[in-house]
């Protein structure tokens, strides 16, 4: 190529005006964001000036939320095996529906948030603080809102693309299980711990709440891909069934398979106060047969496991049969547990009989520790002692115990997320070939791929950033290896991987799409399992 | 790990395998040191490493201390032999970081002589059979005058479509290429320029940086840091000395509900007013919470206070003894005084928010407002001095010095504002943060040039196919976004035809 310099150039740049038309496609395209976006923002105004008492709640409008997505997932999904304008058409006005009401939701909380503090402020002639103080990114429901919110929004800026509209039966399924379990954790509006009143808040987690739709999206896209390439379903599925045996084993500390609880799976108690709020104790009690759901859910899935790798290590097609029917089966077990789990939760009344006795002496432990007993002090009385005070408590409180769906967000969550993957796997391998031929060219899922995953490393970069500059400016230190900072970084760091296994030789294809998933699974880990099981700056949210 | 004995293998397998295989070690190590799979590897080394540390319980967070007695001897020597407690800060995380800033900077200089290319030696021709294998292909007839005029058109439709064209002449063929966005092409190594700046700049912190505590009382002058490491559970306190002096000279809480405590719950922000005296210069300085005030290098925090209940200032209402008087209200601050219309002068000395007699002497028996007190100093024009106590009017409990006179007077307290007893500031001194700033400016300028832009190029032959009609082929690719490329390319080919 090196006489390419040589040519002789005769005109390096025309002298032509730029042609200014406009393309009249792309307003279209996008009116349905903008009229969900704009419809919220007209419901929040309107809800400014609106008493509180007659106005659509923030939780009616999330449930609404969880509607409309689920329908449009239906729509998505049903065009994905028999396609036809129509389901669409009305899977992609569904959607807008859904981003509407989720981001109209999360605006009333906004107004609702100033509202509850409006009255103790302004009765004692205190001046209001900025209304920036009540953007509702103080909790985790708050955040999920939004991550959902930035799930949706994604979908819908994507699926102006015909070719691209596969995406929603995936993503939006997705982003109606992130309401699911916000719906877990509890709607409350809680006070802000005052160094959290700084202008980056809403900059920082507004970031966060976008780049985790983006990074939800590309998570999806990435599934697909892995479809498309040809990854067998029962090789899904083999994933998939570990990660939920990983979570039936280690819910309730190892509850369902220790040999001293075998089989029951207990929720945590919380007491009643005078003021009429929940207080959460150190103990839980056995929710009648869910523990057994658990265990044959486990059984049925190693099963799975055991059967699929044997048809996928060996070719076994009858392996293969009895692999998709033990997963059907532990489908219907995983349903059943979950619904059990949460019908007992809202119904259940005789908590302190569901106590196990085994659990008094920590109880007791807890009590003194209540009562500023100091730990050497509390290590020297008996077990004994201990029980009996644990014991006395539970009798004389007995009434009062009671069980929530907050109880457990967490453990909840992972559980109906595994039955969510178990789902998906199950539809996947239901006329896997139709569904291969529908999905676009693998090139073109990969090009969408790698857009998804650059903005998801690029919103977690800014992630970073702007946290980094919020914690310097607040505590006077940009990085502190708290467990979301490092948590988040790690996701980045994935992505990073993800973004160099496509340049690296012989990377490219199917691991970098597994850098993709696993960078997402960080996401989700950063999002709820720091906040829930590790120490921290973020323990909040 | 795989990487490195993949590549190796490879190696002996290529074609050059022997040639290679007398490469001396240091070509070979600087050869996995600058390769993209090396690089990744490491990401996934620093990303587990990171795992660790969020899985064990590291030095410095709260209640380590409890979470190291729960562990097993063996698991404490293993954790603690392997520096897993303080993982972030051991030298095998440093030398993770440090090799990958060297795999960035090999692995650039491997690339970018490459990338230079499109700079130095833009492709301006390309062979029909290649354009058709491009990713957006086309082809066209037009009728025109010559292939220069032809080309000239398709330039003017590239122009339109936002794309810079050139055409060229070569064996008798006409070329145009138009590109847009070729500096994208660069985006990658100045992203990577970042991250090394941010690096560098989280090093100049970690080396000659200083983060220490300092609690003010109001009144109270201090120049002393107490900065806190952690010997596994054992905090060890420092202690470092600032260039200058600081003195508090007030404290504040605002507080949502004023009714309740001053716990950070109830807290809206914290306002500590400080002098700083540094040799004949004197500076006074407001720190706020997210406000801090920033002298000499060091940063002024709100970190934290003491909830020991105090009143900032106190409303007293002073009803003389004497029958027919008009009571007086005076509002007077932490150790100040306020003079009486009669001359008599009261100072407010201190104050217990739970007040009680130990003795003679008065105390507080918690630090939460249950039975508020202030403690006045009264001085009657005549000189004579008195000691008061001043009770709100709904003394809880009502000893013998609720209501007493004292000096002619009743005092009662009507009001005061409530503050905790101190604050604590967190001071830092951090040379690193500006060099990390800057990191930050140019990682999210250069993220934002290198995904939402893209290197665009298109080609087209036009020949002759005789009749005055002329065949073009186009064809073209973007290093990414390939949608709105796809989009641009349509539009182009669109403009060409309609120009015909």
């Amino acid at each position: 190529m090196s006489n390419v310099i040589k040519h002789p150039v005769i005109i390096s740049a025309p002298e032509l005006k730029p042609n200014g038309e406009t393309d009249g496609s792309t307003f279209v395209s996008y009116l349905p964001t903008v009229l969900a976006v704009g419809g919220a923002v007209l419901l929040a105004l309107l809800r400014v000036r609106a008493s509180g008492e007659h106005f659509i709640s923030d939780g009616a409008l999330m449930m609404l939320a969880l509607a409309c997505y689920l329908t449009a997932a239906v729509f998505h999904l049903t065009n994905l095996y028999a396609p036809a304008p129509l389901f669409q058409r009305l899977g992609l006005w569904a959607a807008t529906g859904g981003v509407f009401f989720n981001l109209a939701s999360w605006a009333v909380r906004w107004v609702e948030a100033h509202d509850r503090e409006l009255s103790i402020i302004t009765r004692q002639g205190g001046e209001m603080p900025w209304a920036f103080r009540y953007i509702p990114f103080a909790n985790l429901y708050d955040l999920s809102l939004a991550f959902a919110f930035g799930a949706g929004l994604a979908t819908l800026l994507i699926a102006y693309r015909p070719s691209f509209r596969f995406l929603g039966a995936l993503s939006l399924p997705l982003a109606a299980l992130i309401l699911v379990l916000a719906r877990f954790m509890g709607n409350e509006i809680v006070n802000l711990p005052p160094v959290l009143d700084s202008y980056w808040r809403p900059i920082h987690v507004g970031t966060a709440s976008l780049s985790y739709g983006v990074a939800l999206v590309c998570f999806a896209v990435a599934v697909v891909y892995l479809l498309k390439d040809g990854v067998k379903t029962e090789a899904m599925a083999i994933w998939t069934s570990l990660f939920a045996l990983a979570v039936f084993a280690t819910v309730g500390h190892f509850m369902v398979f220790s040999p001293a609880t075998f089989g029951t799976y207990g929720a945590s108690v919380q007491v009643a106060t005078a003021a009429g709020k929940g207080v959460p104790i150190p103990v839980r009690a056995d929710v009648p047969f869910v523990g057994w759901m658990i265990f044959a859910s486990g059984l049925l899935l190693a099963g799975v496991v055991f059967s699929f790798a044997r048809y996928v290590l060996r070719g076994d097609a009858k392996a293969r049969r009895v692999g998709h029917a033990l997963l059907k089966l532990s489908v219907a077990t995983q349903i059943a547990g979950v619904v059990s789990l949460g019908a007992q939760l809202k119904s259940l009344t005789n908590v302190a009989s569901l106590v196990n006795p085994r659990q008094y002496a920590a109880l007791g432990a807890y009590i003194y520790e209540q009562q500023g007993v100091a730990q050497q002090q509390i290590a020297s009385v008996g077990d004994a002692q201990l029980a009996r005070a644990g014991a006395e408590f539970i009798q004389t409180r007995g009434p009062q115990l009671f069980l929530n769906m907050q109880s457990n967000p967490v453990e909840v969550s992972a559980l109906i997320t595994a039955l969510a993957g178990t789902l998906f796997v199950l539809l996947f391998s239901f006329r896997t070939e139709k569904l291969r031929s529908a999905l676009p060219s693998l090139d073109k899922i990969d090009s969408l791929m790698y857009k998804t995953g650059g903005i998801a490393f690029a919103g977690l970069a800014l992630l970073l950033i702007t946290g980094a500059i919020w914690a310097n400016e607040s505590w006077g230190r940009y990085w502190g290896w708290d467990s979301k900072e490092t948590g988040a970084f790690v996701a980045w760091l994935t992505y990073g991987g993800f973004l160099h296994a496509r340049i690296a030789r012989g990377w490219t294809g199917r691991p970098s799409a597994y850098f993709a998933i696993v960078a997402f699974l960080f996401v989700i880990f950063t999002y709820l399992g720091v906040s829930y099981l590790l120490p921290g700056l973020h323990s909040y949210a | 790990m795989s990487a490195v004995s993949e590549t190796q293998t490879k190696f002996l397998r290529g074609p050059k395998a022997e040639a290679r295989a007398s490469e001396s070690l240091l070509t070979r190590l600087m050869t996995l040191l600058s390769s993209v799979r090396f690089g990744v590897v490491l990401l996934c080394v620093l990303a587990a490493a990171c795992v660790v540390g969020m899985l064990i319980m590291q030095v410095n967070v709260e209640g380590f201390d409890k979470y190291y007695a729960a562990l097993t001897p063996s698991q404490r020597l293993l954790y603690g032999g392997l520096g897993l407690f303080d993982i972030y800060h051991a030298w095998y995380f440093n030398a993770i970081i440090l090799v990958l800033s060297l795999n960035i900077v090999l692995s650039s200089i491997d690339h970018f002589p490459k990338t230079w290319t499109f700079f130095s030696r833009r492709k301006l021709d390309a062979s029909e059979k290649w354009l058709r294998g491009q990713e957006c292909h086309n082809a066209l007839t037009l009728a025109g005058d010559d292939a220069r005029s032809i080309a000239l058109r398709v330039a003017a439709a590239c122009h339109s479509a936002k794309l810079k064209p050139r055409v060229t002449e070569k064996n008798g063929k006409t070329f145009v290429f138009a590109e847009r966005g070729a500096w994208n092409r660069l985006g990658a190594y100045a992203v990577h320029v970042a991250l090394l700046t941010i690096f560098t700049g989280g090093f100049l912190t970690a080396q000659f940086g200083h983060t220490g505590q300092m609690l003010l009382t109001p009144g109270a002058t201090s120049s002393e840091l107490t900065e806190t490491s952690f010997k596994l559970d054992q905090p060890v306190q420092t202690s470092v000395t600032l260039p200058f002096k600081v003195e508090c000279t007030d404290i504040q809480q605002k507080l949502l509900d004023k009714g309740g405590a001053v716990s950070p719950m109830n807290t809206l922000d914290w306002l500590t007013r400080i002098r700083i005296k540094d040799g004949a210069r004197e500076t006074e300085a407001l720190v706020q919470l997210n406000k801090p005030f920033d002298y000499r290098g060091y940063r002024f925090f709100q970190a934290s206070f003491v909830p020991e209940g105090k009143a900032r200032s106190v409303t007293l209402s002073v009803t003389p003894d004497a029958a027919g008087a008009p009571a007086e209200e005076v509002t007077i601050k932490r150790d100040g005084a306020a003079t009486l219309r009669d001359g008599t002068r009261i100072d407010f000395t201190d104050f217990y928010p739970d007040f009680v007699l130990s003795g003679a002497r008065a105390d507080t028996q918690s630090p939460d407002y249950n039975n508020p007190a202030a403690a006045l100093n009264i001085t009657k024009p005549s000189g004579e001095t008195a000691r008061a106590y001043a009770f709100p009017a709904s003394a809880a409990q009502a000893g013998p010095m609720v209501g007493r006179a004292v000096a002619g007077y009743k005092i009662r307290l009507a009001d005061f504002e409530k503050v905790g007893a101190a604050h604590i500031l967190s001071v830092q001194k951090d040379p690193g943060a500006s060099v990390v700033y800057l990191g930050f400016v140019m990682l999210s300028l250069t993220l934002v040039g290198v995904f939402l832009f893209a290197h665009q190029r298109v080609w087209a032959i036009v020949e002759p196919r005789g009749a005055g009609q002329f065949e073009i082929v186009l064809g073209g690719n973007a290093n990414r976004n390939r949608v709105a490329f796809e989009d641009r390319f349509k539009k182009l080919v669109k403009t060409i035809e309609a120009g015909s």
